[in-house]
């Protein structure tokens, strides 16, 4: 009975209106966005699987009597498929290219090649549910909660509770839970929406992001919760409140990024990309036997392959092209020993601060982050490999081109293993919370029997 | 209008303003922040200069120690450009972080910009930037809502406004005293950053011939920001003289930072995007190839276009073979495809441009009716960091991408023998003097008239915001009640 009436009178507030008609409406195009996302990406790869047979049709025709010709033109797809749950947690998925497009010639001058995206759409960033999730709803929680105590204790109705006889802490618990409630009621809805609209298999990478997205909304009601049991005034709470927002949500993400970019500044990327030029085209003026013997030396199955005295053969310019490779290898690792530092970093200061745990978990669990990009280059590699290990040999014995069967060469699909641990990434938040609740009863145990 | 009154009222809202203690702590707080901003972006700035620069030299030498090549040799060798930041980059990095920093330019075929700041970082990028701008953007506009939300509804629940008013203080004179006053309060917060930016214009010039421009540019800005904040200060008072109390105004006045900072602006790029969707990379490399093959494509030995070519330069040279002719006849073919293959680059990648433009005509269209917008892009576009500038920079390396693969191939067509097989060895060759011949990528700065050109409705817009909330303030002051 009571509840009823909190319930009545719960939305009988305009704001309570305005911030879930806000929240279901952005909630709606949030998901419009992440569908329109995943189509576009989707789309991409259709185009792909459709432009690779005709690319390798044209050029097998065009180039049939020179197998080494022929491989200096072709390009075979490697695809970062796109998970549905990419739909959710945009993250940088939309900066880094999904779909890499190389040839058997110097991999690192080709593997870094960027999509078409306007960056002025990657600046202001993308309207996902993550955003939705991290940015408004704990905004949304503090304008529901921040004068939950305060509003009745101005306007001396708190008086009348207390003086009623039952405990006036489970009344203001009543009106609390009103709020979680509602709260988690509309998050739900915005994840059965998803679901749907983004056709999401229910699997436990979607229960995670559930998981912790809900962890993340309590935590903002137990800062609510201790900040409204400090018993100040309306004004103040909002001012508090907002302010812990400001600091969490927006400013300490950003300084912890500046801090993080600006103490590993990845300049070997730079030099890493001249020396691969260099060390491929330094080549054609150097000792050929030299070249082919650090050829010879990388891949001792191929020595048996000699160079014949005078003229030019693709042996000796296929070994040319995997020097670039091969000698920029020390920048290359510099370069991603730099990166895994701000992955490592990153995460590390992440578990203090919720918004950007959430944010970088979400990321992780939707293969989304700078670390699966990472991985998709790095198997990006391998895939190249084992093209060169097809072909090499092939352009070496002279074999003609229609010995090869074109047609099994279709775009590959890049598959990878998700070990996202819940436990570890929710710890700190839950203990935060857990914390911030105890605190905020054990300041008023005075005042609650 | 009394002037005194006015004055008198600026004078206790400030005082009053400074009798809470909060307030200076708060002040020191941002002032501390501000110099780390600062002192940050600065190093952070010198030390991505001098990354670029080292890396752009040690690129060129390479270049230029080249031994004698063929000249095919070297287009391919090509070139790299390395994108060197506006030194107001400092103040507002706008979309710096987004845009590749690297080009590799060679002959016929066009690379992306790659290595942007973003694409090596965490997803925390996508929180934002950390600069001078986003605090005056984002967290000052908060403060001075904080600061001025109660300025008319605290007198009004005191009821000492109705003893102003009775004292002969009109309401316009106490609501433009206010927004004086609120306006001397917050420019304690923004005259320091703006000094930082003056400090930025006259102590960073590595380029001595855009300093004068750096100077027009930081006026500029000074400017915008003051307008900028003077309607701030005077919309706060406003929604504080229209709010039935403190509680209400200051909720008005989050809402408002909420929609128009955040909601507005995201929104406004997010559907611009969905409704014009721009072709994937795939897609755009598939539309030239296509208009490739159809207008002939140099690469391909039986394209008809280019073999009605060669029997129209046989004809007119009087030979039956090219290795008869005159000039080395692959180095024509593939300065003929070369100009072929460019003009459609060119006009694909217009077409690109065009409809990123198109997404991004929904924000800019709402620049009029939302003044964050305003000084968002106007402050963007002075600082150098726009979507125009980077498009600028684009061009930039295109043209020079073009004038070196030309430059090479009419080395090969004067230099190169017709009878020349292969680029290998030594044979075939042309000294390498010829390599430093060509100059050097130049990056210039997008000119400041342009940038004035583009951004002419921001500033109009940020002009005729604050005529409106002074004539609101003066012309309709009989609708704010007293009471």
């Amino acid at each position: 009975m009571m509840y009823i009436l909190l319930i009545k009178q719960f939305f009988r507030s305009k704001t309570v209106l305005l911030a879930f008609g806000i929240l279901l409406t952005l909630g709606v195009l949030s998901i419009s966005t992440g569908k329109q996302f995943l189509s576009q990406k989707q789309k991409a790869v259709t185009k792909t699987i459709e432009q690779q047979k005709k690319h390798l049709k044209t050029q097998t025709e065009l180039h049939k009597d020179d197998l080494g010709l022929l491989m200096y033109y072709l390009k075979f797809s490697f695809v970062n498929p796109v998970q549905p749950l990419a739909g959710i947690s945009i993250g940088q998925s939309d900066l880094n290219s999904h779909i890499q497009n190389v040839s058997i010639l110097n991999l690192e001058g080709q593997k870094y090649d960027t999509d078409l995206v306007n960056p002025m759409r990657l600046q202001v960033g993308n309207l996902d549910l993550s955003f939705l999730i991290i940015f408004l709803f704990p905004l949304v929680i503090i304008a529901l909660n921040f004068n939950v105590l305060s509003e009745e204790l101005e306007k001396g109705t708190w008086k009348m509770i207390t003086i009623q006889g039952k405990s006036s802490f489970r009344f203001l618990l009543m009106k609390l839970s009103i709020r979680v409630f509602f709260v988690c009621i509309v998050l739900g809805v915005l994840f059965l929406l998803a679901k749907l609209i983004l056709s999401i298999p229910l699997n436990l990478n979607f229960l995670h992001i559930i998981g912790i997205s809900y962890l993340y909304i309590f935590f903002w009601f137990a800062i609510c919760f201790f900040v409204i049991l400090l018993r100040n005034s309306s004004n103040t709470n909002a001012i508090v409140l907002l302010a812990s927002w400001l600091l969490l949500v927006v400013f300490l993400p950003v300084v912890v990024n500046n801090y993080i970019t600006n103490k590993y500044s990845v300049e070997e990327a730079f030099t890493m990309t001249i020396k691969q030029r260099d060390e491929y085209h330094k080549k054609w003026d150097t000792d050929k036997q030299e070249t082919m013997q650090k050829f010879y030396n990388h891949y001792p199955q191929f020595a048996k392959y000699t160079l014949k005295e005078k003229g030019f053969s693709w042996l000796w310019y296929y070994a040319m092209q995997q020097m670039g490779d091969d000698e920029s290898k020390e920048e290359r690792e510099a370069m991603y020993n730099k990166i895994r530092s701000r992955e490592e970093l990153s995460e590390k200061i992440a578990q203090f601060f919720p918004p950007l745990q959430v944010q970088l978990s979400m990321n992780d669990i939707a293969n989304t982050s700078l670390t699966h990009q990472v991985k998709f280059l790095d198997a990006t590699t391998k895939f190249h490999e084992d093209l060169r290990l097809q072909f090499y040999p092939k352009i070496f014995e002279n074999e003609h081109t229609n010995t090869i069967n074109w047609k099994k060469y279709k775009p590959e699909f890049f598959v990878s293993e998700n070990n996202f641990s819940f436990i570890k990434k929710t710890f700190l938040m839950i203990l935060i919370t857990l914390i911030l609740v105890f605190a905020g009863v054990f300041k008023n145990l005075k005042y609650f029997k | 209008m009394k002037k005194h009154v006015i004055i008198l009222i600026t004078k206790q809202f400030f005082k009053k303003t400074f009798s809470n203690k909060g307030l200076l702590a708060l002040l020191t707080v941002f002032i501390a922040v501000l110099a780390y901003v600062t002192i940050d972006s600065w190093q952070a700035f010198e030390a991505h200069h001098d990354v670029v620069e080292d890396h752009q030299d040690s690129s060129r030498k390479s270049w230029e120690d080249s031994p004698d090549k063929h000249p095919h040799r070297m287009a391919h060798f090509g070139t790299f450009a390395f994108r060197l930041q506006h030194p107001l980059s400092i103040f507002d990095s706008g979309i710096e972080s987004y845009t590749g920093n690297s080009v590799f330019l060679e002959a016929h075929k066009q690379n992306t910009a790659n290595f942007s700041e973003a694409s090596l970082s965490t997803g925390l990028v996508r929180f934002g930037d950390l600069n001078i701008a986003m605090l005056l953007q984002l967290i000052l506009p908060l403060i001075i809502f904080f600061i001025g939300y109660s300025a008319i509804t605290f007198e009004k629940e005191n009821g000492t406004l109705k003893i102003i008013y009775i004292q002969g203080a009109t309401i316009k004179e106490v609501l433009l005293g206010k927004s004086l006053g609120l306006f001397l309060v917050s420019s304690l917060f923004f005259l320091p950053a703006l000094l930082s930016l003056w400090s930025i214009s006259f102590l960073e010039n590595h380029n001595l011939n855009i300093n004068t421009a750096v100077v027009v540019r930081s006026l500029l800005i000074t400017i915008s920001y003051f307008l900028f904040f003077m309607i701030l200060c005077c919309l706060t008072v406003i929604v504080s003289a229209k709010s039935e109390n403190s509680n209400k105004a200051l909720l008005s006045l989050l809402g408002v930072w909420l929609l128009f900072f955040i909601i507005i602006p995201k929104t406004a790029q997010v559907v611009g995007n969905y409704i014009h969707p721009n072709l994937s990379k795939i897609e755009f490399r598939a539309a030239i190839e296509a208009e490739v093959s159809k207008r002939g494509d140099s690469h391909n030995p039986n394209d008809p276009y280019f073999n009605s070519l060669k029997d129209s330069i046989l004809k007119a040279n009087n030979v039956t073979d090219v290795k008869e002719l005159p000039f080395n006849y692959s180095g024509f073919l593939m300065s003929r495809g070369e100009k072929q293959s460019a003009v459609i680059y060119n006009e694909q990648h217009k077409k690109l441009i065009d409809s990123y433009k198109k997404q991004n005509s929904i924000t800019n269209g709402l620049v009029f009716l939302n003044p964050y917008l305003a000084i968002k892009n106007l402050s963007m576009s002075l600082s150098g960091v726009d979507f125009d500038t980077y498009v600028n920079f684009l061009l930039q390396t295109e043209n020079y991408r073009y004038r070196q693969s030309q430059y090479m191939n009419d080395l090969q067509m004067k230099f190169i023998s017709n009878k020349a097989k292969s680029s290998e060895g030594k044979v075939h060759v042309v000294k390498k003097e010829h390599w430093k011949a060509l100059p050097k990528f130049n990056y210039e700065y997008i000119s400041i008239s342009k940038t004035i050109q583009n951004q002419m409705l921001a500033i109009i817009t940020l002009s005729i915001w604050l005529f409106f909330a002074l004539i609101i303030m003066t012309k309709f002051s009989n609708r704010f009640k007293i009471i």
